[in-house]
């Protein structure tokens, strides 16, 4: 377990050091700007905690999807035959992309709260409550960062990342489940709206601690039990879907793209 | 000796393509086997399998004794194809990270990198970065990530593709000095001079499967002679050929000039030409080992060139009777022929 830890260290460290020097960093980084300069500059209105985390709480998994295709992108080249060659075993691969991810993106957040705190700090922000706030962002970051991880080309076929994406969808269709179009099917088969609405009540289950992650930071209440163990569900949450991301590139055969 | 390799019945299909096809394969310690094979005949494929990175659909691998593919990685080194590495770090950079993921001390990693560096030549450009490496470079900067934990195994793959002649040279020379530390190596290629350089044992892979293994030593002969295809020639005549120099040998139908001496073969044809004697054509020795190669993977019988001491090839290229004018012989072989007439007896006899 110590030697996989360790080896994914190296293979995040050496994947940032190829992420650096071919300038790739520079995408995360305008975009982090733009994020700012659109909607964290300073303006005539004083900015308030709940507005920055808001934007935060979305930057933040937006950021995740985007620096984690790129670091899967370095990940699925022929270099990595050598890599791997060298007594790193898929686990520790897989996971220090994973790292790698989680780092940049973090690394972006960072420089965003800076940039905040330098030129347009929130007037009812403490330190203690920035942190306390960005506990779950950071957790929803790893956890959009895993399923971006699971649905990349090298851990689950185009068939499996379409089912997959499929059951996300579904578990995302609140509107549409009590919309218009399927009070129309309701009339006609009201077992397949039962039916729907039961798989999407299971599988927005496990999204409950990310949406209301999102609300923990954004209104920075932490004096309720409810609260902490939301904490502990995003961590599960994230070993669940790494888990299922080391399983899918376990059972695939190492065919990295040209 | 033990099998360091051990293949049995193994099958790799990519969606209804076929590529292996039960294939067997044994390779010892110390050896070092040739795997050849067309483009497409599986050859990567298997060398991936035997990695851990592919799964078979059927049959078995034992590597060091072992399934355990990923598990036996640590001994094996592995020199890919295509010569891909991560382009913005240095050498020393990259091995380093290398060593580290293999567990190796830095201070016993430094130490060897530097040897690596200076085994295949790349010390003075050990701090420039990859990506203004030539192919040459590369590819003995592969050799050299290859070495590094010092394996047991080394697995290469088509070790001097797209390298130009000199680069090929300096890459085999390499090889063989590596050999000569006694690893076991299985090298693929469709280039039958590497295997003829450097292997003990060859496999031809065609057709989904080893179709043909011999020892490179049964079937290695001299290449780079010619053969000249006549009529029949009568035993004075073939007295008087072979009296010519040592390196020249008759059959009943031709005669073998061997190695290749310029000298030797003007004089061979000015002798013939005299004797009246048909020639019907000219041609380069082919090694048997190319003949084998080529016979199976187009699914020919090659018995007749695994036995001891097998007959001369006999393609004939172009037939001339009666006996070919001298002035339709090759430019080169003419000037040689005329320059045999005006050199002075004592010349010839200095030079015999």
């Amino acid at each position: 377990m110590i030697r996989q830890m360790t080896q994914a260290v190296l293979v995040a460290g050496f994947t940032l050091l190829e992420y650096l020097r071919s300038g790739r960093i520079f995408l995360e980084l305008i975009a982090t700007i733009a994020c700012y300069v659109i909607l964290l500059r300073p303006t005539s209105a004083a900015m308030n905690a709940s507005y920055l985390f808001a934007v935060l709480g979305i930057f933040g998994p937006g950021m995740a999807v985007i620096t984690t295709g790129f670091i899967v992108g370095l990940g699925d080249r022929p270099q990595n035959y050598i890599v791997l060659t060298h007594n790193v075993s898929r686990d520790a691969f897989l996971l220090g992309l994973f790292f790698a991810a989680v780092i940049v993106t973090l690394a972006m957040y960072g420089i965003l709260c800076a940039l905040v705190a330098l030129f347009n700090r929130a007037t009812d922000l403490t330190l203690f409550g920035w942190t306390l706030a960005t506990l779950p962002l950071i957790l929803n970051t790893g956890l959009v960062a895993a399923i971006a991880l699971l649905l990349s080309p090298p851990v689950l076929s185009a068939g499996w990342r379409l089912f997959v994406l499929a059951l996300i969808a579904l578990a995302l269709s609140s509107n549409v489940i009590s919309g218009p179009v399927i009070a129309q099917i309701s009339e006609i088969n009201p077992l397949l709206v039962d039916l729907l609405r039961a798989i999407q009540t299971i599988l927005s289950g496990p999204l409950v601690p990310v949406f209301y992650g999102y609300q923990l930071s954004v209104s920075r209440a932490f004096d309720s039990a409810p609260a902490w163990a939301n904490l502990l569900a995003q961590c599960l949450l994230l070993l669940s879907f790494l888990g299922l991301a080391r399983y899918g590139f376990h059972r695939r055969d190492l065919i990295f793209s040209v | 000796m033990t099998d360091i390799i051990v293949v049995e019945g193994l099958s790799k299909s990519y969606g209804h393509v076929s590529v292996l096809r039960g294939v067997n394969l044994r390779v010892s310690t110390g050896e070092v086997y040739g795997l050849l094979g067309p483009n497409g005949a599986g050859k990567s494929t298997l060398l991936h399998l035997l990695l851990g990175f592919l799964y078979p659909d059927s049959g078995r691998i034992r590597i060091f004794g072992s399934a355990d593919l990923e598990a036996q990685r640590r001994m094996i080194g592995y020199v890919p194809e295509r010569q891909r590495y991560h382009n913005h770090c240095t050498p020393r950079e990259y091995l380093t990270f290398l060593g580290r993921c293999d567990g190796m001390e830095i201070a016993h990693l430094r130490q060897r990198i530097d040897e690596l560096l200076e085994l295949t030549g790349l010390s003075t450009v050990a701090n420039r970065y990859l990506r203004t490496f030539s192919k040459g470079m590369l590819q003995r900067f592969g050799i050299a990530q290859a070495l590094l934990n010092d394996p047991d195994l080394l697995l290469i793959d088509e070790p001097t593709s797209g390298l130009d002649l000199d680069g090929q040279q300096e890459l085999l020379t390499l090889l063989n000095n590596v050999r000569q530390r006694g690893h076991t190596v299985l090298i693929c290629t469709h280039r039958l001079a590497e295997v003829e350089y450097l292997c003990d044992r060859v496999g031809i892979l065609a057709h989904g499967n080893i179709a043909l293994e011999v020892n490179v030593a049964d079937v290695q002969q001299k290449i780079g002679g010619m053969i000249v295809q006549t009529g029949p020639l009568d035993l004075p005549l073939r007295q008087r050929l072979e009296m010519i120099g040592s390196e020249v040998q008759c059959e009943e139908q031709a005669v073998i000039i061997s190695p290749h001496n310029p000298e030797s073969q003007a004089r061979v044809l000015q002798t013939l030409l005299e004797a009246n004697v048909t020639i019907r054509a000219l041609e380069p020795q082919v090694s048997r080992l190319a003949q084998i190669y080529t016979r199976t993977v187009r699914g020919e019988p090659v018995d007749n060139l695994l036995v001891e001491n097998p007959p001369l090839p006999r393609v004939v290229l172009r037939e001339t009777t009666p006996p070919l004018p001298t002035d339709e012989i090759d430019p080169l072989l003419k000037r040689l022929l005329r320059q045999n007439r005006n050199r002075s007896p004592d010349q010839k006899d200095s030079k015999q």
